[in-house]
């Protein structure tokens, strides 16, 4: 990987050690034991201390469940998820584990300014004052006024949506991130800004990260791990350059293949 | 998705007031409250007295509505059993909403078991009217008002119940949500913090209207002789006495009667006009809905006038110049596409790419006549096949455009009528069009599935279209334009919404119709790389303009217009250098009320200067005929800024934005 | 103009067309297997419902504070006369042997006796029920008969927030006419056509003039609310893509809004509509006190007020059967329209 850029931001005030996700024969099924849909099938996968992992599937494929699973959202029908070798805490104030969105624009409570948004994800503990500071470091990190913590949601563009929401995720304090689909619901002008945000944060607070998309060339663009998941099963997992350039699995190559751009441009004669 | 609201509560709770009809509920209201508040301390000695010289009389200068058996003002009567009627409407009220939230917010707080018991138990008890479980409780508690005031209560409170458990569970899906129970947020604060306020509203508007419905409730209970008990009354006691006597004073039956029904629509109408106001939904009301932006600079001046397709012989399948949308705004039209030309040659393939908003579908459907009222369409030129498409016979046009132009829209989930099989649905084209009967007509559906790569076209013919996956819907949508022999397919992100292996499936199928036929195409799509792939021109719109038309394989190296070259700079493909930070286009898109004078795209535009803050570029060739730019500075070089700072801290404008 | 399509035809139509051909096989027979889930599921909600109300009605009498029999007879009847009604009504048996006594009984068709006429509460039913029935059906009639055709032309003029002034006029009429409480309508009329003008019959259910003006009483509020709904659902439908595609098929404009709009939006309507149809059953209790109309709803009100609890059991019940079938009417219609619903459900 590269080297982290340098940055005018001083390094994370806590400085907890990032740690690594393993998902351990992970299945989540959903309904009744006999008419259910099992949506994640024994999924087990590692997403190393200070890595990115990017997850790449097609719709229905379990990649959301799968993250829901991981912060308590969706229920596991069996095996585990560890967080430095201790599962998740998936009760109480602290959550090492924290997740950013697809839909920018019903991840914010409308009623809610952002820095109040950002504020209920702090854990328990510094003075409100301390709180404040926290929120407009916050803030910066993502490029945002920090002035502007007292504005709610519905003056932001998607793009400004999904920092604030970043900033939310890392004001858990997280030793890993899980981003689900973070630019999917943005224009393609507005994504470009984003990915180079979770780039430059990534880099800068060595967070180990799980990201979820559909679009290839984005996971290229930020993951230097890839795992490809089809109906609820990982069906291959390696290093970006790896899987992408010299794919293993049938599925993996028809993803590939059905990149746009990949073919020659047609012409008319 | 619901537009997030950003007026302010206070300027929106002003509003209200401001329609006549607000202002004449609220009016009337206040004054139901005020009479209930005053009538008592103010004629309760009027309305107690008797007067034995002048029972059951019928209007007169001393008693407006006459008297009842006891020689007592029926007038009076009726004022002072508004503080009665009114509180025990209320106090019924808040008992159905009390019990209402316990029950409809049980199943978020108690988890998922118990839950379902209690959304079950509140479905059983919903499907029974009001007045069967205020009867059936009436019995229960025994016939008066304490009595009645539970039994109403109580019966309110399922359909309150499913309300707020509708209302809760719509919050709850909100990511917001899930967010704060990922952070660690408890349920019961979820629930305080993110749930009730967001349901506050429609929660408020349904009481007042519930409580309307309780006062009118009472008062049946009441007139049954179920409710309250003399000497105590109530408009319904009221009612129940006068009604005995309706042909010797009708006025003591009609003057609670009416005060009653006023009372009770001051409730609704009240409840009715804030939820109009606040955009929340009741009963058979729709939410208004959001007015596109603010003003534009009233009619543009400036009109596009010049040749679109150069040295051509045969004529283009179709022809569009100068082609505007406008809207009516909430202060003067807004024009969403402004000025837009462009030609489409036999069997070609035209891509429309640009950001959310900048005017593609508008112009699809527009060319397409179907733009609806208020929507107005203005072009120089509109032509299909060399037929003018704003004159003509409606029943020609109808025929021209229903067999030669096929559209296929974005998502296929939504674009069948669900009510209706996918033969039928297809079938109904060549019974309008071709005359055929519902036979033949059919066995041509039929034949279209199987053209689109549709196994199994009979049987899935007879089928409906939620039994079909999304790439096939949307394969059936294009075997739909099939049916008469299209010159040209308007596809507007025909597969945004499918996954990427179904996506190219059907953009092959797609170059298989056109190879096939000689169908031109026009390919709307906000994903470069695909309208690169699959077209061989391309044209790039910013707020309602096309800034750059272009050949599709000169994208990646030739475009020259900054916004065309920031917009394939700014998407990751297989190839991007994993090293360099993502090319960032600042800014946001215009809106279309709020385009500037001068070049659209100045105060996001690298290469801006004083020239292109104050005049329009216009289309215009640049270097071959082909290429054409709207740029003062085309082609010109983009400065590099040196290793790239952090992004600079991004100021958040004041300004509305709504959700897309 | 080439024909096009000929040579499309003609490329190979690929069976197996890439991963997303995946459910092709199991589809065959799904609708049918939702009709029968659908049938099953909703005939245990109907029989659940139907238990939920024959055990509240037997447990009515258990509720009420005080000896019902007591209370029934009046505080002057002789103590022995009391005990000996309550023995021969099983009050003073242990609780699930009532019970089960009242469940056979409702299987047989004994619905108990009134504790004031001593005369078989199925009786009393049998000769009461066809008058209610006769008039909530009418209403019932009336109502959807005015509220769809009028509902669907609101929508189709104040489509795409069109007719401002329509619309507001609608709105605000159907509120006002939604909020007269059907009695207090049935007394208006009572006073302008009997009283006033003296054209009508207002008492009693001999004649078919007789009918004129429950019925009306009856229908009107219904009928207001149902076009409401039924309007904004049509406008709700008319802004969807599915019309969209019917416009761009270019179908005339009746096609559309009858071919595609209506079934939609009337299945939409259906659903908030069942619980206003049912509910109407329930009202003939407001409206038959009006006009002394023969049927149910009197004998209820008179029976609470002379604490005839057998009867005011029997008729709670026969209300909510009927509420009961409405609702299960209208959901099976709701499943023929739109096959969707069935599978919503699930
Ligand atoms: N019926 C309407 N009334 C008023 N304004 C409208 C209407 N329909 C669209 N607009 C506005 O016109 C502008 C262009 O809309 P259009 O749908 O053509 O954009 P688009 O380029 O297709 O965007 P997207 O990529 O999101 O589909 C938008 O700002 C939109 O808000
Ligand atoms: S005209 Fe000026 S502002 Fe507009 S795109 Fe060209 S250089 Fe940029
Ligand atoms: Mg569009």
């Amino acid at each position: 990987m590269s080297t982290p850029r340098p940055t005018s931001q001083s390094a994370r005030p806590t400085g907890r050690p990032t740690a690594e996700l393993r998902f351990e024969d992970v299945t989540v099924r959903y309904g009744s034991a006999r008419r259910g849909h099992t949506a994640v099938d024994r999924v087990s996968l590692t997403v190393p201390p200070g890595q990115v992992v990017g997850l790449v599937g097609e719709s229905g494929s379990g990649k959301s469940t799968l993250a829901r699973a991981a912060v308590g959202l969706a229920p596991l029908t069996g095996g585990r998820v560890l967080l430095g070798g201790a599962p998740v805490p998936t009760r109480g104030r602290r959550r090492p584990l924290q997740m950013v969105f697809q839909d920018p624009y019903s991840s914010l409570d409308p009623r809610m300014t952002i820095g109040d948004s950002i504020a209920e994800a702090i854990p328990p503990g510094p003075s409100r004052e301390e709180r404040r500071a926290e929120v407009a470091r916050l803030l910066e990190l993502v490029h945002l006024d920090p002035d502007r913590a007292a504005v709610r949601p519905g003056l932001l563009s998607g793009g400004q949506r999904q920092r604030v929401a970043l900033a939310r995720a890392l004001a858990g304090d997280p030793q890993v991130v899980i981003a689900d689909e973070i630019t999917s619901a943005l224009d393609v002008s507005i994504q470009g800004a984003v990915l180079n945000l979770v780039r430059e944060l990534q880099r800068e607070l060595g967070l180990s990260m799980l990201f979820i998309s559909h679009n290839l060339a984005v996971v290229r663009y930020v993951a230097s791990h890839v795992a490809v998941m089809r109906d609820g099963v990982i069906v291959e997992e390696g290093p970006a350059a790896r899987v992408l350039a010299d794919p293993h699995h049938d599925y993996t190559r028809a993803l590939l293949a059905a990149v746009p751009g990949t073919r020659t441009p047609r012409r008319t004669p | 998705m619901a537009a997030q609201r950003t007026r302010q509560p206070t300027r929106r709770w002003r509003q209200v007031v401001r329609t006549p009809l607000g202002a004449g509920a609220s009016l009337l209201m206040a004054l139901v409250l005020l009479l209930a508040l005053v009538a008592p301390m103010l004629w309760t000695d009027q309305a107690d007295a008797v007067d034995t010289g002048n029972i059951l009389a019928g209007p007169s200068a001393e008693h407006w509505a006459g008297t009842d058996n006891l020689g007592r003002d029926i007038l009076f009567r009726s004022l002072v059993a508004a503080r009665l009627s009114v509180g025990l409407a209320l106090t019924a009220t808040a008992i159905a909403i009390v019990l209402g939230l316990l029950l409809g917010t049980a199943p978020m707080l108690l988890g998922r078991r118990l839950g379902r018991l209690v959304t079950a138990s509140v479905d059983i008890a919903v499907a029974f009217p009001g007045l069967l479980l205020a009867l059936f409780f009436a019995v229960i508690f025994g016939v008066g008002a304490r009595g009645a005031v539970l039994a109403i209560g109580i019966a309110g409170a399922p359909s309150f119940a499913r309300l707020v458990h509708t209302l809760v569970a719509g919050v709850a899906a909100r990511d917001y949500v899930a967010a704060a129970r990922a952070a660690g947020v408890g349920r019961v604060r979820v629930l305080l913090r993110h749930v009730l306020p967001n349901i506050s509203e429609p929660l408020i508007v349904n009481a007042t209207i519930g409580a309307g419905g309780a006062l009118l409730s009472f008062a049946g209970l009441s007139f049954l002789g179920l409710g309250v008990q003399a000497p105590q009354y109530d408009w319904g006691r009221l009612l129940f006495d006068g009604i005995g006597a309706l042909y010797v004073n009708p006025a003591a039956a009609l003057a609670p009667g009416l005060t009653v029904l006023l009372a009770g629509l001051a409730f609704n109408l009240f409840g009715e006009s804030v939820a109009k106001g606040l955009g929340v939904a009741t009963l058979g009301h729709l939410p208004e809905r959001r007015s596109a932006g603010p003003a534009t600079s009233g009619p543009p001046t400036i009109r596009a006038e010049e040749p679109v397709v150069a040295g051509d012989d045969e004529a283009p399948v179709l022809d569009v110049r100068d082609l505007w949308v406008s809207f009516p705004g909430a202060d003067g039209p807004v024009q969403p596409v402004r000025g837009v030309s462009f030609a489409v040659r036999r069997g070609e393939a035209v891509g429309v790419v640009g950001e959310s908003g900048s005017g593609k579908s508008l112009t699809a459907l527009a060319v397409s006549r179907l733009i609806e009222e208020p929507g107005r369409v203005e072009a120089a030129r509109l032509q299909l096949l060399g037929a003018d498409l704003r004159t003509g016979s409606e029943r020609a046009q109808r025929q021209l455009l229903g067999t030669s132009l096929a559209m296929v829209f974005q998502d296929p989930m939504t674009s069948f009528n669900p009510t209706r099989r996918m033969g039928g649905q297809l079938a109904e084209v060549a019974r309008q069009h071709q005359g055929m009967t519902r036979r033949d007509a059919f066995g041509r559906a039929v034949d279209r599935l199987a053209a689109v790569r549709i196994p199994e076209a009979r049987r899935r013919a007879g089928q409906y279209p939620h039994e079909f996956s999304g790439g096939m819907r949307q394969r059936a949508m294009i075997g739909m334009g099939l049916m008469g022999s299209p010159a040209l397919i308007i596809a507007d992100e025909p597969t945004t919404a499918l996954d990427v292996t179904v996506q190219q499936q059907v953009l092959d199928l797609l170059q298989a119709i056109r190879e096939a036929d000689d169908v031109a195409l026009v390919l709307i799509s906000h994903d470069v790389t695909v309208v690169g792939e699959v077209c061989d021109r391309v044209l790039v719109m910013y707020a309602g303009r096309i800034v750059e038309d272009l050949a599709a394989a000169d994208l990646a190296t030739g475009a020259a217009h900054p916004y065309t070259r920031a917009l394939v700079a700014a998407v990751p493909d297989m190839e991007t250098d994993l090293e360099q930070p993502l090319a960032v286009v600042p800014g946001r898109p215009v809106a279309p009320g709020e385009v500037p004078a001068g070049c659209a795209y100045a105060a996001r535009c690298p290469l801006a200067d004083d020239r292109c803050r104050a005049e329009d570029p216009q289309l215009a060739s640049f270097e071959t005929p082909d290429h054409r730019v709207a740029c003062w500075h085309a082609g010109e070089p983009i400065p590099v800024d040196g290793p790239r700072e952090p992004a600079p801290v991004d100021p958040v404008e004041l300004v509305e934005v709504d959700a897309p | 103009m080439t024909t096009a399509n000929s040579a499309v035809a003609s490329t190979p139509a690929t069976p197996t067309s890439g991963p997303q051909a995946g459910p092709g096989g199991r589809l065959s027979s799904a609708l049918t297997h939702h009709w029968v889930r659908f049938a099953v599921r909703r005939l245990a909600r109907l029989l659940v419902s139907v238990w939920v109300l024959v055990t509240a009605s037997f447990l009515m009498i258990h509720l009420i504070p005080g000896d019902p029999v007591r209370g029934a007879m009046g505080p002057t009847a002789p103590a022995e006369l009391v005990a000996a009604r309550r023995e021969a009504l099983g009050l003073d048996d242990p609780l699930w042997v009532q019970y089960w006594d009242y469940l056979r009984g409702l299987a047989t068709g004994d619905l108990g006796t009134s504790l004031i006429s001593q005369l078989p509460v199925a009786d009393v039913v049998a000769q009461r029920l066809p008058a209610t029935v006769s008039l909530a059906a009418l209403a019932f009639l009336a109502a959807v008969t005015v509220a769809v055709p009028l509902g669907v032309t609101m929508g189709v003029l104040t489509r795409r927030g069109r007719g401002r002034r329509t619309e507001l006029a609608f709105t605000t009429s159907s509120v006002v006419l939604a909020t007269v409480p059907d009695f207090l309508l049935g007394v208006g009329l009572v006073y302008v056509f009997g009283v006033q003008l003296g054209w009508l019959p207002v008492a009693g259910n001999v004649g078919p003039e007789a009918y004129l003006l429950p019925v009306l009483s009856l229908a009107v509020g219904p009928a207001a609310i149902l076009a409401r709904i039924i309007r904004v659902e049509m406008v709700t439908v008319l802004e969807a893509d599915y019309v969209r595609t019917a416009r761009a098929k270019r179908l005339p404009a009746p096609r559309v809004y009858l071919g595609h709009a209506l079934p939609n939006a009337l299945t939409a309507a259906l659903t908030l509509g069942g619980l206003i149809l049912g509910a109407m059953v329930a009202s003939t209790v407001l409206v038959e006190n009006v006009f002394a109309w023969p049927g149910l709803g009197s004998t209820i009100v008179s029976s609470i007020l002379n604490k005839d609890y057998p009867v005011v059991q029997a008729i709670v019940l026969v209300y909510g059967v009927g509420v009961l079938l409405v609702n299960t009417t209208v959901d099976v219609v709701l499943a023929l329209l739109d096959p969707r619903s069935m599978i919503r459900e699930d």
